[in-house]
């Protein structure tokens, strides 16, 4: 559903994410790993459209989306949260899966947005004010529930699950695991935590300096000496 | 739509007691056009700092070509006089698309970019003498006509004009905001990375806020003039046709629809009524301070503050 060749992204003299391919079936659920700075974000921001690649290419459903305008990649079904919740200010929750839906699948269905309320655990919350009247696992949820608004097939989750307390992680946990049943979608996920990542996905690809340097089961990867090393290296630092 | 009972008693006020006691007095009448159109150039602004996030300096454009498109329409083609300033609105529409590429400017970049564009429009009225009359302008251009035995190029004739103007400015306002367009927009305000990427085609409605902003300038530049029945350059693309609405659009509150309206009317009445006679050159220093004060100790206007004070009321009853 997803493939990227050979993408680069680089800034000035920074290469960000250097000649990547990588990919990602849909239904299939793939972690993206690697230490802070290693280009996941930017890889992201890449895909949906909010930085534009140096080379190589993005398709998606074997369309170009370096010719597909970012507002159109929605409709075309790529969903993503930010690491640092994004909530549409001046809205309410409901407004911003109200947005979400209207512009990202061209119609509005209040039963879908009850659904993707439900969901998330937000139908309390549902008329409260995103950006003042939310807890941190509220805001995270809410992430979650304007990306499903949009009726994704890929949804690209950028930490989730980072900074919240055990319980909080493991319900959120629970619904990662039901949504990609019940929505039917294909996920790529940034996470640190290796057991989450075991738990959850199919595959892993390990990011360090913007290279691509494994890619594979959870049990193989992280049995990689050369991950481990990139990877603990970092979390020390 | 839905309209408040006290919505409703301001709109019959200001369709029948304005007139009957006011009509007979030229001058205040006189005053209170010149409010309104300000008025309407401040709810255009606004609508376009509000909704689009924009802070233009070049309205004086769409107000100038919005004239020049109207009073040559009815001299020219003999046009009937509300059609021509339709086409005036559409006119400043056609204006504002050159200025759609520095729609991708940001903050004072955008404010720059499109006060050197406005310029450009006063430039062409000047040079283009054959069609414009050059810097000589256009003298006697037509008049509102008669309605029904009614005069309504008289004072209280035009004031009703540009009151049916405003409040369709008003409607239309509400039904933007209202609309998910509206709420989309609003959401771009602080939020415009989250917003694209669930598929919100920015640019795309910021465009089109610029072109509701200018259409209604445009309307309101040809009210004004087939009001003064005369139009020049240096008139008609004058810079305070932008800056007054700014100050009325800010004093009232620009991220209310009648914020601006409010503003204009309390603005531009007490400073000639008032500062005007007490500090007869000068008194424009008066409403400085005041847009200061106003800035400072509420920096959402006037309308904010009102509506603060009779929560305040309703609490003690």
């Amino acid at each position: 559903m997803l493939r990227l060749e050979d993408l680069s992204v680089r800034f000035g003299g920074l290469t960000a994410v250097n000649t990547v391919s990588l990919s990602v079936g849909s239904h299939e659920v793939v972690g993206l790993v690697g230490p802070n700075g290693a280009g996941k974000t930017t890889l992201f921001n890449a895909v949906s459209g909010l930085v534009k690649p140096s080379s190589g290419r993005i398709l998606f459903d074997s369309v170009d989306m370096l010719r597909t305008p970012l507002h159109r990649r929605a409709r075309m079904g790529i969903g993503r949260t930010f690491q640092v919740p994004q909530p549409m200010h001046e809205l309410t929750v409901r407004e911003n899966l109200i947005v979400a839906q209207r512009f990202g699948t061209g119609a509005v269905d209040a039963r879908k947005i009850d659904e993707v309320l439900d969901f998330t655990n937000l139908t309390d919350k549902a008329e409260r004010h995103a950006a003042t009247e939310l807890a941190l696992t509220e805001l995270k949820a809410l992430e979650v529930a304007k990306a499903l608004a949009t009726n994704p097939k890929l949804l690209m989750l950028d930490e989730v699950l980072a900074g919240l307390e055990t319980n909080g992680k493991r319900r959120f946990m629970g619904m990662l695991k039901e949504l990609h049943e019940k929505f039917a979608v294909g996920i790529l996920i940034i996470e640190h935590d290796i057991e989450t990542i075991s738990n959850l996905c199919h595959r892993v690809a390990v990011l360090n300096f913007g290279e691509l340097i494994a890619d594979g089961t959870p049990d193989e990867v992280f049995r990689d000496p050369e991950v481990m090393k990139s990877y603990t290296g970092a979390s020390d630092a | 739509m839905y309209v408040s009972k006290t919505g409703l008693a301001v709109i019959a006020a200001a369709y029948v007691a304005v007139p009957l006691l006011l009509g007979s007095n030229n001058y205040v009448m006189s005053l209170i056009v010149a409010a309104m159109i300000i008025g309407g150039i401040a709810l255009a602004w606004a609508l376009l700092g509000n909704l689009g996030g924009m802070v233009s300096f070049g309205h004086s454009a769409f107000f100038g070509v919005g004239a020049y498109v109207s009073a040559l329409l009815t001299m020219k083609a003999g046009m009937p006089i509300f059609a021509a300033m339709l086409l005036g609105g559409v006119g400043a529409v056609v204006a504002s698309l050159v200025m759609l590429p520095v729609l991708r400017l940001k903050g004072p970049y955008f404010a720059l970019a499109i006060l050197a564009y406005a310029h450009i429009f006063k430039i062409i009225a000047t040079e283009w003498s054959s069609v414009t009359g050059g810097s000589a302008g256009l003298a006697s251009v037509p008049r509102f006509p008669e309605l029904m035995g009614f005069d309504l190029s008289g004072k209280t004739g035009s004031y009703l004009i540009i009151l049916t103007v405003l409040l369709a400015f008003v409607a239309a306002y509400r039904a933007i905001r209202a609309s998910h367009y509206g709420i989309a927009l609003r959401a771009m305000h602080d939020s415009e990375d989250a917003t694209r990427v669930v598929g919100v085609n920015s640019t795309l409605l910021k465009a089109l806020m610029l072109f509701v902003s200018a259409f209604m300038t445009g309307v309101v530049g040809a009210f004004n003039v087939h009001y003064i029945n005369f139009l020049e350059p240096d008139y008609a693309f004058s810079g305070l046709w932008v800056t007054l609405p700014i100050v009325a659009a800010i004093f009232g509150g620009y991220r209310t629809i009648l914020g601006p309206l409010v503003g204009a009317v309390t603005v531009y009445l007490v400073d000639q009524l008032i500062f005007k006679s007490l500090i007869p050159s000068g008194h424009q220093l008066v409403l400085g301070a005041l847009l200061v004060a106003m800035i400072i100790f509420s920096p959402g206007g006037l309308m904010p503050l009102l509506r603060k004070d009779s929560r305040r009321k309703h609490a003690a009853a």
